[in-house]
């Protein structure tokens, strides 16, 4: 179908249940669209997007010759693409199906108002019906793959994914910011939950990346510039020293850029002595059969630690999440030190030993008699040197007691924060952070290691703060969706695009510098030069067509007269409809 | 839909959750092909029949639906629901494996779901699916969105007046169908089992199975639900009221080593957060505790909405075990003594709803399936994996992989992670044939 014939319209509004039948009236709404222009069935449904709805929506198709649907049910956001496929599957093309959002945008904000729900259900469908009927099919475009992926950080994500990748037969460019591969776990002396060291564990993967043929490594290197699309990015790496760049062509990212232990100055004494020191600080001493202090070097017999340091603190900018390693890590290195001590105290907040075998370290330390004292949440401990020893006074809330000890080490379990670098590499790869300063997955909970920009995943603690062996899972999932686009070899792109009409563009540039997604620049082979969309990096914001002076940018499939056709229908609804709003 | 020329090769994935639902997706865009062998009648695991879920509220349907047509619809996947592994022969690269197909009794060719049967049948039975709280029919589909959209009956429940079977037009129902043995042939195995449960009823001091307003999170999460046996109306099973003062007991078989479940099971404190966060939302009215041991809010968005909870729900957070439980004999309210132990003061108090936070365990069937691919379990009962870092999904049988909670308690963000991880392994092996 081309979508030129005369409409004849579908509209399917949907039930979800009670979440928009036990507000809505959407029987109402049914027979209210039936009558209006062009709409040739409409019916309502317990569930559209369940197979049944689905089944309904061909089936009405073919019988009422439909050459437009319109489904009210809930945001585009999750189900566009299902009834679009629906629509292709019946032999329409995607682009000429609409979507009302009868749930977020009525059904939940207007609970309590059930009447005036149902009329503005009824006002929304009614000017998405006048918009459908002006829909236009779009071409359904794809872009080939390049079969290699960037991967940006060498920890242990990093070097998993690259495995990973390179095992299953696909090139892989890897790039690491520090002088050697293995981030900040290749430092760390004593892991958690097992006895190795960072750099036992480490050490055999490295050497595995190092040896592979398929993967190519710079350390010491960063990545300068980065542009393209989803299947066809270009990267240009920079070595540091001697400041060569090169540049790669790559179908996919994975991010994995990690995060820094965040340094607690201004807490606990941190630094007042160097016998106050931070988690990651003590995971990367030496390993010894003693522990001994920093300072002078003499035998830690009190051994204290403070848990949640710069994590949990909501209102304090970026470190409201908790660290999620912090104690489980500190349970194992607690039972795992207090062979070498008189005594060891950890000072706590909540003990959240939640993975597997954690809650048995937990318990492990607590059988070796390590103390546990929880300090109040609004009431935290305070560290002072006095005569030289470090001296920590805290209520304990179990016992209801000020307690005061003088530890010969005390340990702060500080936040996992994300690295200085966030921000640019933010930049460049066009991620965005949530409130933690971690980058943003796609969806929290069922796309957790892609992002909003096609193409670049993330994996690690790049996400979130993580432990080693959930950054390891991670990366192995990042890895599958490269793995994915590059098997498949092309990818589907949206249509819903800019356009630009070369005619009346007047070379201003203002949609250059307006678009956030550097997606115009100027076609030189013209004269004068106009205005040319990457129509892979457009993402259909609109931005340049509100911009152009002169009117020459049209967005498909959210075009001048669709839009107006939307608001004439709001502005002026026919007769039927004004007895309802009536009502 | 691929140019690679191992497309013929194929993977078996063991259990139709969020985990080996997105195991299989991520397999199948490589073009390989997918058995996804499924215990339960529909794919969705426990994901589809709970309300809302943690830390965003997205309704769980609304974001698992459009997961369950994609499986169902992918070219390269095939769905083995109503089915179960037999046993497992061969090696990495190259596994024979039967599956038993139990016979539902109706032809998943020829059902169109349209459910004319099911109006038809006259028998009613509680519904597994809403925890035993709604009812369906002996030939039924568990949840409207169940993918394959196919009846199926349930001969233990069926009388046999064979009405069904008149009324559908399509001709698919067939009560002589018995089980079926295929064999398949495989690469790679990834074990997605999922979890259980933890059963109550053995801690009896909390009274669940005594006192009717006593109910479980999982019954809960049906009670709230929209699709639900109450469309979405939380109310007391004693006497239909809507609750106005409701108490949540966390780390109910779980962090407990009388009870052979020493571990934490991860998930109930979160959950058991927004259990209590929909109480208000439901009734902003309505007065909400939870008795907790630790607020365990470790993932993306956790402590921040735990915050939220405390602060923009106003849910009240007591930190203390909850002793015996008993009823009210006038208005069937529970009454229990807490110690919270921030003040140290122990109190007795009053509640018309009390919802118990299970822990989870190990699935019925997971030792069967276990002792068919020789897979080592831990004194917990979940599987163990290779190596914690190194090898975080690969179980001690070269090509098996686990994910989900086949290995350990895990929430939905995490068990959809390690679903994507266990698939990358899983097509290590079929693009290689074997173990490199």
């Amino acid at each position: 179908m081309t979508g030129t014939e005369e409409p004849r319209i579908g509209v399917f509004v949907c039930h979800c249940g009670h979440n928009i039948a036990g507000t809505v009236d959407v029987a109402k709404v049914a027979q209210t669209a039936a009558g209006l222009p062009n709409v040739v069935f409409a019916t309502d449904e317990m569930f559209m997007c369940s197979d049944n709805g689905q089944q309904l929506i061909r089936e009405k198709i073919k019988e009422h010759r439909l050459n437009r649907v319109v489904v009210a049910s809930c945001s585009p956001r999750m189900h566009e693409p299902t009834f679009r496929r629906v629509c292709e599957e019946a032999g329409l093309n995607r682009y000429l199906f609409e979507q009302v959002n009868l749930r977020e945008h009525v059904s939940w904000c207007h609970m309590r108002e059930p009447e005036a729900a149902t009329a503005k259900a009824i006002d929304l469908v009614r000017m998405s019906v006048a918009r459908a009927a002006r829909l236009e099919t779009l071409p359904v475009k794809t872009v080939q793959v390049t079969p290699r992926t960037l991967v940006v950080g060498g920890g242990i994500a990093g070097i998993t994914a690259s495995l990973d990748i390179a095992d299953r037969g696909f090139e892989v460019v890897l790039v690491e910011r520090q002088p050697r591969l293995g981030g900040n776990l290749i430092n760390w002396t004593h892991l958690f939950p097992t006895d190795e060291t960072g750099a036992e564990v480490l050490e055999p993967l490295i050497n595995r990346v190092r040896n592979h043929d398929k993967i190519k490594i710079f350390t010491d290197a960063e990545v300068v510039a980065f542009d393209g699309y989803i299947g066809n990015f270009q990267a240009t790496v920079r070595e540091t020293k001697t400041g060569r760049e090169s540049h790669h062509d790559v179908g996919a990212v994975i991010v994995t850029t990690g995060f820094q232990s965040f340094k607690p100055h201004g807490y606990y004494g941190y630094k007042i002595t160097p016998d106050i020191l931070t988690l990651a600080e003590l995971q990367e001493m030496p390993r010894s059969k003693e522990l001994r202090r920093p300072s002078d070097g003499q035998l830690v017999k009190k051994l204290a630690f403070i848990g949640c340091v710069g994590s949990r603190e909501p209102g304090v900018k970026g470190h409201e999440h908790c660290s999620r390693h912090c104690c489980s890590a500190v349970a194992k290195a607690a039972a795992d030190l207090r062979a070498r001590t008189e005594e060891v105290v950890i000072l706590y907040q909540d003990v959240r030993t939640y993975g597997k075998g954690h809650e048995e370290f937990h318990r492990l330390a607590r059988s070796r008699r390590v103390i546990y004292s929880k300090f109040p949440e609004r009431d935290k401990p305070k560290v002072t040197l006095e005569d030289g020893r470090i001296t920590i006074r805290w209520h304990d809330v179990l016992a209801d007691e000020d307690l005061i000890l003088q530890p010969d080490m005390l340990v702060l379990a500080s936040a996992m924060v994300p690295p200085d670098t966030a921000d640019e590499v933010a930049k460049l790869f066009s991620l965005t952070r949530s409130s933690d300063g971690f980058f943003n997955p796609e969806h929290i909970k069922l796309a957790p290691l892609t992002t909003h920009t096609a193409g670049i995943m993330i994996a690690g603690a790049a996400q979130a703060a993580k432990n080693a062996h959930e950054a390891a899972i991670d990366a192995s999932g990042a890895a599958a969706k490269a793995v994915g686009l590059m098997a498949r070899g092309e990818v589907e792109i949206e249509s819903t695009v800019a356009h630009v009409n070369p005619d009346l563009c007047s070379s201003c540039h203002t949609c250059v510098t307006a678009c956030p997604y550097h997606a115009i620049s100027m076609d030189t082979s013209r004269t004068p030069e106009v205005a040319l969309v990457t129509e892979a990096k457009c993402h259909g914001c609109g931005t340049c067509a509100a911009g152009c002076p002169s009117g020459a940018i049209m967005m498909r499939h959210s075009t001048t007269d669709q839009i107006l056709a939307m608001v004439e229908a709001y502005l002026c609804p026919p007769p039927a409809a004004q007895e309802v709003r009536a009502q | 839909m691929t140019k690679d020329k191992t497309s013929q090769k194929s993977a078996l994935v063991i259990g139709g959750g969020v985990a080996g639902m997105q195991a299989s997706l991520d397999i199948a865009s490589q073009g390989y092909r997918v058995y996804l062998v499924e215990k339960q009648t529909s794919i969705g695991g426990r994901m589809a029949a709970l309300d809302k879920t943690f830390p965003t509220l997205d309704c769980s349907a609304c974001i698992l639906t459009p997961r369950l047509s994609e499986v169902a619809r992918h070219p390269n996947i095939e769905l083995l629901t109503y089915s179960e592994v037999e046993s497992v022969k061969g090696k990495a690269g190259k596994f024979r494996v039967t599956v038993r197909r139990k016979a539902r009794y109706v032809d998943e060719d020829k059902c169109s779901g349209c459910g004319d049967c099911s109006r038809e049948c006259p028998v009613e039975v509680p519904n597994e699916f809403d925890e035993g709280l709604g009812f369906r029919k002996a030939i039924y589909i568990p949840f409207p969105q169940a993918t394959p959209n196919v009846y199926a009956i349930d001969r233990e429940r069926c009388i046999q007046c064979k009405r069904c079977q008149k009324t559908c037009e399509r001709g698919a129902i067939d009560f002589e169908m018995t089980d079926q043995i295929v064999e398949l042939q495989v690469g790679a195995i990834i074990v997605a089992t999922g979890y259980k449960l933890f059963d109550v009823s053995q801690y009896p001091r909390l009274g669940y199975g005594k006192y009717t307003n006593v109910i479980t999170a999982m019954e809960y999460e049906r009670l709230i639900n929209a699709a639900g046996p109450t469309q979405g109306h939380l109310i007391r099973l004693s006497d239909g009221r809507v609750p106005k003062n409701i108490a949540f007991i966390q780390c109910v078989g779980a962090r407990d080593v009388a009870k052979g479940v020493p571990y934490c099971s991860r998930v109930c404190c979160m959950y058991g957060i927004k259990n209590a966060v929909m109480a208000r939302e439901h009734d902003p009215e309505a007065r909400v505790t939870v008795y907790y041991a630790d607020i365990r809010a470790f993932g993306k968005g956790f402590e921040e909405f735990y915050e939220m909870a405390k602060t923009r729900f106003g849910v009240d957070f007591v930190k203390g075990r909850v002793g015996e439980l008993s009823e009210n004999p006038h208005n069937q309210n529970l009454v229990m003594s807490v110690e919270n132990i921030l003040t140290g003061k122990v109190s007795e108090r009053e509640h018309d709803l009390v919802v118990i936070c299970p822990g989870l365990q190990p699935p019925e069937g997971l030792d069967t399936i276990a002792n068919a691919l020789g897979l080592e379990r831990s004194i917990d009962g979940y599987l163990n994996v290779e190596d914690r870092f190194a090898a975080p999904v690969e179980t001690l049988v070269p090509g098996v992989f686990t994910c989900g909670c086949a290995d350990g308690p895990k929430d939905i963000p995490d068990s959809v992670t390690a679903g994507s991880a266990a698939a990358m392994k899983a097509t290590i092996i079929l693009a290689v044939g074997g173990v490199a």
